[in-house]
């Protein structure tokens, strides 16, 4: 019987090869993205999972109340992290970590390398296990340091580099260390990632602010004890941030702050640690968003719904051909679950060719895929048990679901009339149902798509209120003071008509190839009020390199000895000090008893941060006791690449033991919208297969209606119809649909686009030109699809259509 | 008796109206009979036919076959009912396209749960009475019509029916094709004793049977 099954399905499907063809391709496709795409969601949300004690890991936020509302704050002062340990219950374990890159020497090579400057804890913490070397205590002193696989590969060409002794640059002196334990590599799904820990005593900012609670600069991740819930704790912590931050909580209420909900200006938060990737503080309050990963799986649950309602439709519509089998074997005394697991056989035998097939093509274009989508995900993230299972159920309900609805229609048939080929198929009701939706989400698509692309490319050539196209960034990695650097390069490069101007400062604009992104903030008072503003430490021809505009007064200049009590500041922070009316004549005490500070000159607002958010008060000051980070050349327009090679050069002349690693700034700033891009990328390649399938499915159907409607085409061509309005009433049934389908789709789009753009300070307008493009795509696709094969319909001779009956 | 129908009727509804399609009927069936019904078009002939062949319902009366009452019998057990003793011919043969001359005559022993073995050697046996053997790998459409309706003929017999119903088994044949399985039914009733109910419009395919039963609008003349 079964094997009978099989024939009668092997000898169907090849006898409608093109729907076979067409069903197995698009089903295919589908399987073979939504797997992909599954796996990029699955490894997104698998971030942190690692962890052993990931329920009770947490990270230290402060959540401040300010006059403009509360602030999130996720940087700590040095004392913090012991201090809550003695003073607060409930504590197991507790870390601090700061991230700085470490340039690591090994006779006589010097390595930049990501250091993590930690406490012992956080061993204790995280589960980065130790391969060799002894696990509890990976320092025993605090001259030790712990080094990845890889990184002890880098060092030594070997993974076994215990007991060797290297150099570090702490602040400006190298201090030799011994490499106490190799790690293992840090897994890719993890959200922090160092080549190298060290004992977080030794940062060259520890001595400094041993007992600071005013500056802040690490996150501190603590484990609770056993039994301990995050708001008991959280609760427990008020005394302790009223005794330790007094004074700012007093300028917090002088200031006409307003508590939050349990009366307090300053309340110590927690956020679970697997949370971390997902968090988001940029409005003030945390927001944890898994969008991107649930956005994923939501189009691959779309793409899949597509092909899936391509089969239902093609296969009940092809049921239409086997009536007389159907009635035949009723006949010949098939009951109904005979029939049914007849026809639920070829659909799985059809679903069982496109996912062999599918994993196949997706195992094909996983390399391609990676690179395009930014990717780590791999299908080794995916190999537990549970995932495999869900896999597999999944598979299951979709196969029972979509070949089992038209198997149970045709096996419902009523044998006489499946013999005399007589089927009544309803109003189409499931049929159309099933297209509207089809075009809905291929309209949802579209305009994500449009609105996706629009936003990305308004990022990209929004004028930033710098000069992006011609200034190269580079990262100061070597040994050299960074002054000196920058000054170097001046020389070097100068005299070449390219090279306009080289200046530095102590962060990037945008990423560069380092990797690294951060900021700095300070706050002082300011005529009885606490201001804040981000702050940047430039050298001179800082505004001319990056072409920002001057509004008032001057920059740094070295014709004035007294510059480095003098700052530059934004309009942004002409605001934040409301010394709107003369901005040059304001002079800022940061201690009681301190100088004052002048300033000097006012520039035009640009995006120094990230482009989602908006643009923050900020401070320019040009301190040698602080370092460059970033050089800065901006050259000719006219054969850029030949002086970014001349930069190169230079820069090896310079720094010759150091990576040369910059870069041209609009690149910089492309990459920090990656995962713009990344979702940009994805949702584009899922509409244009979602559209490619609705299309396969559309065409097929439009094959079977107009071989439903022959003799009526035939009828009305006898009685005088033309050929166009022919065409015209066939293809009308379909473009209602498609019109239904934008009245559902179109508010949906708008309604989840509206919700995207929210999180980004400078979007694009949500024009209605979007949905109307959207719309008229969706429909001008059908009507291509469906066209071609009506015209030839109408065009056929009537007498061979009414032949037929 | 192998079959009886009492006080038969089938209706449709139209237009607020009943339409009867079968009115009335009364029939008794021995084993061994030779029926043919006859009648003009839409008289009924194959609604009667399908009725006796539990294809179709019918909306009053009782049908009792082998003792049993088919209208009170759910699918299920009907169609075990007809698959064991009922097989059927139709005018347009009905064999699946998709399957060989061998493969269409196997199929009904599949729905009957026969063994392989025993299945193979039904069907080698039905290949060389009907002296088909030379084209058991063929398919359907590369036949002629007679020799397709012989398969059909062929695969009603397979499993041993206690009656045929044949629905105007000679309507797409020649003459000569038509003499031939004529002459198989007239056969297969005299020496196998197989009960056979034909619908025909020929008076010449009539005179083959044992009884004529005639009707028009639904009802027995």
């Amino acid at each position: 019987m079964f094997k009978n099954y099989i024939k009668i399905a092997w000898r169907n499907l090849f006898k409608n090869r093109v729907f076979t063809a067409a069903n197995i391709v698009g089903l295919t496709l589908a399987f073979a993205v939504a797997l992909l795409l599954t796996m990029t969601a699955l490894f997104e949300l698998s971030y942190d999972q690692f962890h052993v004690n990931k329920a009770s890991v947490y990270q230290v936020y402060y959540s401040n109340q300010t006059p403009k509302g509360s602030d999130i704050s996720t940087a700590n002062p040095v004392p913090l992290a012991p201090t809550l340990k003695a003073e607060v219950p409930g504590v197991k374990h507790i870390a601090r970590a700061l991230s700085e890159n470490a340039l690591v020497s090994y006779g006589d090579n010097d390595f930049n390398l990501d250091g993590e400057f930690v406490d012992a804890d956080y061993f204790s913490i995280f589960s980065f296990p130790t391969l060799i070397g002894n696990t509890n205590y990976p320092f025993p002193d605090q001259n030790s340091v712990s080094l990845t696989e890889e990184a002890s590969k880098k060092l030594f060409g070997t993974t076994d580099g215990i007991g060797k002794t290297v150099r570090i640059l702490i602040g400006k002196e190298e201090k030799p260390f011994t490499v106490s334990s190799i790690l293992k590599n840090i897994p890719d799904n993890s959200s922090v990632s160092f080549d190298i820990a060290i004992p977080f005593e030794n940062h060259w900012d520890y001595k400094e602010y041993t007992d600071d609670w005013d500056s802040q600069n690490h996150p501190v991740y603590l484990q609770l004890a056993d039994g301990v819930s995050k708001s008991q704790f959280e609760e427990s912590t008020v005394a302790f941030t009223l005794l330790h931050k007094e004074e700012q909580m007093n300028n917090m209420k002088r200031d006409g702050a307003q508590p939050d909900v349990n009366g307090n200006y300053s309340q110590l938060n927690l956020l679970p640690y697997t949370d971390k990737r997902f968090a988001n503080f940029n409005s003030g309050a945390l927001q944890i968003k898994r969008t991107f990963p649930y956005m994923i799986l939501g189009i691959a649950f779309l793409i899949i719904f597509i092909a899936c309602a391509n089969f239902v439709n093609m296969n009940i519509a092809l049921g239409e051909k086997r009536l007389k089998e159907i009635g035949m074997r009723k006949t010949l005394g098939a009951v109904k679950g005979q029939l049914f697991g007849q026809f639920w056989l070829e659909s799985l035998l059809v679903f069982g060719i496109a996912i062999v097939l599918a994993i196949l093509l997706s195992n094909l274009l996983i390399g391609p895929y990676k690179t395009l989508f930014n990717t780590n995900a791999t299908f080794a993230n995916l190999m537990t048990p549970v995932i495999l299972g869900i896999f597999l159920m999944g598979i299951f309900l979709v196969t029972l679901i979509t070949g089992g609805y038209p198997a149970l229609l045709l096996s419902k048939l009523n044998t006489l009339k499946a013999l005399k080929g007589k089927w009544e198929l309803g109003k189409n009701g499931v049929r159309n149902a099933l297209i509207v939706v089809q075009f809905v989400i291929a309209i949802v698509l579209i305009t994500g798509t449009l609105v996706f692309q629009g936003q990305l490319q308004f990022m990209r050539s929004k004028n930033l209120g710098f000069n992006k196209e011609q200034v190269v960034s580079i990262p100061l990695n070597g040994k050299k003071d960074s002054y000196r650097v920058v000054e170097l390069m001046r020389n070097e490069l100068n005299g070449n008509s390219n090279i306009l101007s080289v200046t530095g400062s102590d962060n990037n604009l945008g990423r560069g190839k380092d990797g690294s992104m951060s900021t700095s903030k300070f706050g002082f008072e300011h005529k009885g009020r606490v201001v804040n503003s981000n702050v940047l430490n430039v050298d001179y021809d800082y505004a001319k390199t990056l072409d920002i505009q001057l509004l008032e007064g001057r920059m740094f200049s070295r014709e004035y000895s007294a510059d480095s009590l003098s700052m530059v500041i934004n309009e942004a922070m002409v605001k934040e000090l409301n010394e709107e009316d003369n901005p040059l004549s304001t002079r800022i005490y940061f201690d009681e008893d301190s100088v004052a500070y002048n300033v000097i000159g006012v520039l035009k607002d640009y995006n120094h941060q990230d482009i989602s958010k908006s643009i923050e008060p900020l401070t320019f000051f040009l301190d040698k006791n602080y370092d460059l980070y970033y050089a800065y050349v901006k050259v000719a327009p006219a054969d850029m690449a030949n002086s970014f090679d001349t930069i190169k050069s230079a820069w090896q002349k310079v720094e010759p033991n150091a990576e040369f690693l910059g870069s041209f700034l609009d690149e910089n700033i492309d990459r920090t919208f990656r995962r713009e891009k990344s979702m940009a990328t994805i949702i584009t390649a899922g509409s244009i297969l979602g559209i490619v399938l609705s299309c396969i499915g559309l065409f097929a159907m439009s094959l079977l209606v107009v071989a439903q409607r022959t003799k009526e085409i035939g009828v009305r061509k006898v009685i005088g119809a033309s050929t166009s309005s022919i065409t015209i009433l066939l293809t009308k049934d379909f473009l209602k649909l498609v019109g239904i389908a934008f009245v559902i789709g179109a508010p949906i789009a708008w309604y989840a686009l509206d919700k995207w753009l929210q999180d980004y300070a400078f979007r694009v307008p949500l024009s209605i030109w979007f949905f109307v493009g959207a719309g008229l795509l969706a429909a001008l696709i059908a009507l291509l699809t469906v066209g071609a094969r009506t015209m030839k319909a109408a065009a056929a001779n009537p007498v061979k259509s009414l032949r037929t009956e | 008796m192998l079959l009886q129908l009492r006080n038969i009727f089938k209706w449709v509804q139209q237009g607020g109206q009943r339409i009867f399609l079968l009115k009335d009927i009364n029939l008794e069936v021995q084993e061994g009979e030779f029926i043919s019904i006859m009648g003009p078009s839409g008289s009924g002939k194959s609604t009667l036919l399908n009725v006796i062949g539990m294809l179709d319902t019918f909306d009053e009366g009782e049908y009792d076959f082998l003792s049993e009452s088919v209208h009170t019998l759910k699918e299920k057990y009907r169609s075990n009912l007809y698959k064991e003793y009922i097989g059927f011919v139709f005018q347009s043969y009905h064999l699946l396209d998709d399957l060989t001359v061998e493969e269409n005559l196997e199929m009904p022993l599949l729905y009957k749960k026969i063994k392989s073995s025993e299945r193979k050697a039904l069907v080698a046996d039905m290949l060389d009475r009907f002296s088909i053997v030379g084209k058991k790998d063929l398919f359907p459409t590369q036949l002629s019509g007679g020799q397709q309706q012989l398969v059909g003929v062929a695969r009603a017999l397979i499993g041993k029916p206690k009656l045929i119903l044949a629905d105007e088994p000679t309507g797409n044949l020649n003459s000569q094709q038509s003499e031939e399985i004529m002459q198989l039914f007239k056969k297969l009733n005299k020496e196998e004793g197989v009960t056979i109910i034909q619908v025909t419009h020929s008076e010449k395919n009539a005179a083959y049977g044992s009884r004529i039963i005639n009707l028009l609008d639904g009802r027995k003349i």
